[in-house]
């Protein structure tokens, strides 16, 4: 019976602690018993480490077997995206069909379907809306203009009758003061 | 260390979402080792290349059912200790191979009845794993030669830990006294 603090055997195969396995060791090193119940462990697991491993004597069936390969339209499908040439061929294809798919279904063009009147109509009405812009316009600007001359001839009436208002009234003042004043810018008569 | 550029974790991942190449390659790392399980706990080539197909087959049908994939390996284990007990159980029906005691051989492992190591010491391995029960042999083969850890062979072996090491060290006393006897100088 060993006199270990702890089975030999879990020392030797490094099942304990390392904590305990230190313990293990600091005790073999003093007791000739336990040194030689670990040599004999050595001998035996050196004894069994001599039958060496085999070479597998063929590769294992499941690596080659046709039933887990994968089918013939998925080896096409993982081929046909493997080739970086046949990828290109079928993006051009691709275009090439949704250019002509394109061109097949396009609706036709403004003017395509006209007749010569419904051209000669539409003139007309263009014509037609333009010159009632331009009228609108014209009347617009004469309008701003004669209200524009209104509106300066009334203020050059105020501004007279101010003048007038103005001369008249120191006209009285030369009177009142009894000084004989002509009038020089005064034509009527001072009422 | 040998780098790998594609993790195991990511084949499986891939594998799971029905990519045979990922699963070919993570066949490739792993036939060799289960090849050689399967060989050690049933000693017959034909038999470990048998199972060890039908252990991947078994192990792509069922990658999805594979929660985390950092526990492939013993996972696959697992599926290979299952249909090596079946097999076992088909060829003996009415012996219980948990206490089934396997005759004394002395060509050790045999393959159309010649010997597959001549090194005389290689017999004797052989020979001496032979004498060990299918279940010692199991967790012989699987914490020496596979390298697990305790837990990861209870789960492989469904069983509790406390199992585990009552066969592996009923098995290594045995190998121990057969591949190491007591030198005379060590006996009192």
């Amino acid at each position: 019976m060993s006199c270990s603090p702890f089975d030999l055997r879990d020392f030797y195969l490094k099942e304990l602690s390392d904590p305990q396995q230190r313990q293990v060791e600091a005790h073999v090193r003093d007791c000739a018993a336990c040194r030689e119940e670990l040599d004999r462990l050595r001998l035996t697991q050196a004894a069994l480490f001599s039958l060496r491993d085999e070479e597998i004597p063929q590769r294992i069936a499941f690596v080659s077997d046709p039933v887990f390969e994968p089918s013939a339209a998925r080896r096409w499908w993982n081929a046909f995206w493997g080739s970086s040439a046949r990828l290109g061929f079928a993006g051009a294809a691709l275009l090439s069909a949704a250019l002509f798919f394109s061109a097949v279904t396009r609706t036709a063009g403004t003017g395509g379907g006209l007749t010569q009147s419904d051209v000669d109509r539409r003139i007309q009405l263009a014509v037609a809306a333009s010159e009632a812009r331009q009228t609108q316009t014209t009347t617009k600007l004469v309008h701003d203009l004669v209200q524009h001359a209104d509106t300066e001839h009334n203020l050059r009436l105020v501004a007279e009758d101010e003048s007038r208002i103005a001369k008249e009234q120191a006209w009285a003042i030369v009177k009142d003061s009894g000084g004989v004043v002509s009038s020089p810018n005064y034509s009527g008569d001072p009422k | 260390m040998i780098f790998r550029a594609v993790e195991d974790t990511d084949l499986i991942r891939q594998a799971s979402r029905g990519s045979v190449e990922s699963y070919n390659l993570l066949v490739s790392r792993w036939e060799k080792r289960m090849y050689n399980y399967l060989l050690r706990i049933t000693g017959n080539r034909e038999d470990a290349l048998d199972l060890a197909q039908d252990v991947f087959l078994k192990a792509y049908q069922n990658l999805r059912k594979l929660d985390d994939p950092g526990r492939f390996g013993s996972w696959l284990y697992r599926i290979a200790h299952n249909e090596a007990y079946s097999l076992f159980r088909k060829r003996k029906p009415e012996v219980d191979v948990d206490t089934v005691e396997p005759a004394p051989t002395d060509i050790g492992i045999t393959v159309g009845g010649s010997s597959v190591f001549p090194i005389e010491l290689s017999l004797a391995v052989a020979s001496a794993l032979d004498r060990l029960s299918p279940d010692q042999r199991e967790a012989v083969v699987l914490k020496i030669y596979q390298g697990f850890k305790f837990e990861e062979m209870a789960e492989i072996l469904s069983c509790p830990v406390s199992t585990v090491k009552s066969r592996l060290y009923t098995a290594l006393e045995l190998l121990k006294a057969e591949l190491a006897p007591i030198s005379p100088r060590g006996v009192s």
